[in-house]
């Protein structure tokens, strides 16, 4: 496939640093030639349910039109838990939606598949966006948002997102946050450290080192279990929503992994925030994403009738590790390329202007690979991302300020500092999911979603940093509209009534009742949900 | 340490039991999943070994002390022994509220009285034998309750709250959260970027307004 190894790091040497060189290629043909979303035969039409009719990548709509693994007798005498606020998903937007809750006054129940925290936010390494900057504006973010996105976002969520961002700062602060300061700026009036996402007109990324989401989530896990009036079930996924007799989303099944059972909760509004669906590994591949990331809140969403948007827009983070495999997939942040690291083909030559963002990139980087411009190692086909000659032009820069990325080379048995890491595309993000308003409340009454399972906020290609500040505004704001909710009526006749329509719907359309979904962990996680109910696991 | 990596052989080692093959170049969480075994629990990030729910006790062939390490930056040996070590979630009978904390001049003795059992350390480096980020989890512990906050947060940058010190304090110091309450407080109590603070007040006297039809905010059209 590419060039083997040794004679691309002679090439890579003989020219190191490579001259910068822009793609060749026009954006509309590099994406439609080279993105996976892109790919023949990858997508199918939806035929069931409230987004029948839109192209879904084929591995999400199997599970979209699935049957729920459960019946009406695996309910009937579960025990039920009573709560106002019921939030599924222990991440950066449950925490964060399950604190808003409960200081606005209502009881919570977080319920999370792991434990809390283990999630994607703990994993995100490069920052979050925030307009800060005195040569920076609110107008400029909602605009680069806009354009990254090929201008398929939601304005309204888009104005949510920018203008709740320095106040999100704030919080996170108050939670114990910590952020890098520009050099030398003091920590009472000094100013803050800003680096420049692919695709931004202005730097306004802040980070905490190349660890900004386990600074976060660490915050917030203590802040959370801290909480009065939270209470928090580990290793409790859930597997199905419960509806009242007026449709309205009136809490959720959970399976209980520790003792093989169903539970139960009863809950005035439901806050979706399962994260994203990586470990469904899309179109064949690797994934940065944590071992949780099925999908899950998409489909028990989709079932319950909530609309889906650009389910077909993932995003492929240009730089995941391609060798060793024992580390493929795993993420290398833009930081790298942020600070000046550039891509290498086999060739020694750049191809890409690497601060493009983030899907022409790894269009870009599967191009060469496809035209046999790659490196190959023991099998493994990538590109060079040039860590020496940064060292070189930064000295000290590696072991300073990308310590994730030295730790990683180190665990791939090299020395980022003498030898160049190779690097491919990884299955990073889903850019759609769950359609909402600004206050985060879906079309079913009584469910909200924040976070990653949302949709309508990046349009079909998010700027990095834009996530972790989703999850910040977006979890206040489905917290507030959750706890506001909760004083409503309360949900009557609850139970699994939504399960005939949908089982209906799907023998109108011949598909499958057999398939069951969600599969809570990826399929060589060995373990599966239908036959695992009534048992521990 | 046998050099694995020139090892032509499969791996063959002991996981909770399990006799495992496994290849070179594996990772332990990796070898568990390719023998089969059902994974549940124990798991997160799946490699970038930031998440801290990979605990294992591992004893390497021909050592006699098993030490503890995560799973999922650790390759697989032969003749290694290795077991899932449980999450013990520190039972905190001392709860704080970061946002009622705002005197600062009494931030320091908060620390006593939420973590008391801090001066009690015994000097016996459990903890940090147990750390298997090499983090100095006794300095810290006594940096702490000596006031000096900023000192201790700083020790603290890279814990991924495995609570490994945790479970290996004999004292219920509960290491890892009082590293992360001097954490908290530091930069609640002395983070003020100017910066921030000015676009704040922009942003409350309306001198930041969005303009949802302003030219860069919506597509070029071909004239
Ligand atoms: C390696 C990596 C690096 C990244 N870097 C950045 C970055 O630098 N900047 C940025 O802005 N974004 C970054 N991102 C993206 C960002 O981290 C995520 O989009 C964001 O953290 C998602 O937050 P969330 O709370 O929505 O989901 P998550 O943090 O993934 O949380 C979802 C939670 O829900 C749980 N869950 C899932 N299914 C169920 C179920 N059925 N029942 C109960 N619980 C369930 C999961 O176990 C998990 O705890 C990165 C992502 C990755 C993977
Ligand atoms: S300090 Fe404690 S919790 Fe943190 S990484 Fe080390 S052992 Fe784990
Ligand atoms: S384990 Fe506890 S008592 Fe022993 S040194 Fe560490 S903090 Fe002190
Ligand atoms: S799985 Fe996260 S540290 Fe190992």
């Amino acid at each position: 496939m590419g060039i083997p190894y040794a004679r691309a790091i002679d090439a890579w040497r003989a020219a190191a640093p490579a001259a910068p060189q822009a793609c060749a290629l026009a954006v509309p043909e590099l994406l439609r030639g080279f993105h996976p979303d892109h790919r023949p035969g990858g997508m199918r039409v939806l035929r069931a349910g409230a987004s029948a009719g839109s192209p879904c990548p084929a591995e999400l709509a199997d599970l979209l039109q699935a049957d729920s693994p459960l019946e009406d007798v695996d309910i009937a005498g579960a025990p039920m838990l009573e709560t106002d606020v019921l939030v599924i998903g222990g991440g950066g937007a449950g925490c964060v939606a399950a604190l808003t809750a409960a200081r606005a006054g209502a009881r919570v129940l977080l319920a999370t598949k792991l434990r809390i925290g283990d999630s994607n936010t703990v994993m995100a390494e490069g920052g979050i966006q925030a307009a800060v900057g005195a040569e920076d504006s609110l107008q400029r973010h909602f605009e680069d948002t806009l354009r990254a996105g090929h201008f398929a976002a939601d304005k309204a969520l888009v104005a949510a997102l920018v203008s709740d961002g320095p106040d999100a700062i704030r919080w996170l602060i108050q939670e114990g946050m910590s952020f890098d300061l520009a050099e030398g700026a003091q920590r009472m009036g000094g100013t803050l450290l800003r680096k420049t996402p692919g695709g931004a007109s202005a730097a306004r990324l802040l980070s905490y080192r190349d660890f900004t989401g386990l600074e976060l989530m660490r915050a917030l896990r203590e802040a959370t279990l801290l909480q009065p009036g939270i209470v928090t079930l580990d290793r409790h996924p859930a597997v199905e929503l419960l509806t009242d007799d007026r449709g309205r989303c009136a809490g959720a099944a959970l399976q209980d992994l520790g003792r093989g059972r169903t539970v139960l909760v009863r809950s005035g509004a439901t806050v979706l925030a399962t994260g994203g669906s990586g470990r469904l590994h899309v179109a064949g591949f690797p994934t940065s994403n944590h071992y949780g990331a099925t999908a899950d809140g998409l489909v028990l969403a989709y079932r319950l009738g909530a609309p889906l948007r650009e389910v077909d827009s993932f995003q492929y983070h240009p730089t995941g590790i391609a060798w060793p495999r024992h580390l493929e997939g795993a993420l290398v942040s833009e930081a790298a390329r942020s600070s000046g690291a550039a891509l290498v083909n086999a060739l020694g030559h750049r191809f890409v202007e690497e601060l493009r963002p983030r899907d022409v990139v790894a269009a870009a980087i599967l191009r060469e690979i496809a035209e046999g411009r790659g490196v190959e190692r023991d099998g493994c086909t990538g590109v060079f991302l040039d860590t020496p000659s940064l060292e070189q032009a930064t000295p000290g820069i590696l072991g300073r300020s990308l310590v994730t990325l030295t730790h990683l080379a180190r665990r791939a048995g090299i020395d980022a500092a003498a030898e160049p890491l190779l690097v491919r595309p990884t299955l990073h993000y889903q850019n759609g999911g769950v359609a909402i308003d600004p206050a985060c409340r879906t079309v079913v009454p009584g469910l909200l979603c924040a976070g990653e399972v949302t949709g309508g906020l990046h349009g079909r290609n998010r700027m990095m940093g834009n996530a972790l500040l989703e999850l910040v505004a977006f979890g206040r704001r489905a917290g507030a509209s959750a706890a506001a909710d909760a004083r409503g009526e309360r949900p009557r006749n609850v139970g699994l009534t939504h399960l005939a329509d949908w089982r209906r719907a799907l023998i109108v359309q011949g598909l499958p009742l057999g398939r069951k979904a969600p599969v809570i962990f990826p399929a060589y996680g060995n373990f599966d949900i239908a036959p695992a109910r009534g048992r521990a696991a | 340490m046998a050099d694995i990596s020139t090892l032509a052989e499969p791996v063959r080692f002991v996981f909770d039991g399990h006799a495992i093959e496994t290849g070179v170049r594996t990772s332990l969480l990796q070898a568990w999943v390719g023998a089969g075994l059902p994974l549940t629990e124990n798991v997160g990030c799946m490699g970038q070994g930031v998440c801290g729910a990979c605990r294992v006790l591992v004893r390497r062939a021909g050592e006699r002390l098993a030490c503890t390490a995560l799973a999922c930056e650790t390759l697989a040996e032969p003749g290694m022994q290795v077991s899932f070590l449980d999450h013990f979630p520190a039972s905190r009978p001392h709860a704080y509220d970061l946002r009622a904390l705002t005197d600062s001049w009494t931030a320091i003795d908060r620390i006593d009285a939420v973590f008391p059992e801090a001066k009690n350390c015994r000097h016996c480096s459990g903890c940090d034998r147990a750390c298997p980020k090499g983090i100095e989890v006794q300095r810290m512990v006594n940096l702490a309750a000596a006031g000096q906050a900023l000192a201790a947060a700083d020790l603290f940058d890279h814990c991924v709250m495995c609570n490994l010190c945790v479970a290996a304090c004999p004292e219920h110091i509960d290491p890892a959260h009082l590293g992360q309450f001097v954490r908290r407080m530091t930069a609640s109590l002395t983070l003020r970027p100017s910066d921030l603070i000015m676009r704040l007040h922009e942003i409350e006297e309306g001198r930041q307004p969005i303009d949802p039809d302003a030219p860069g905010a919506n597509p070029l059209v071909a004239p």
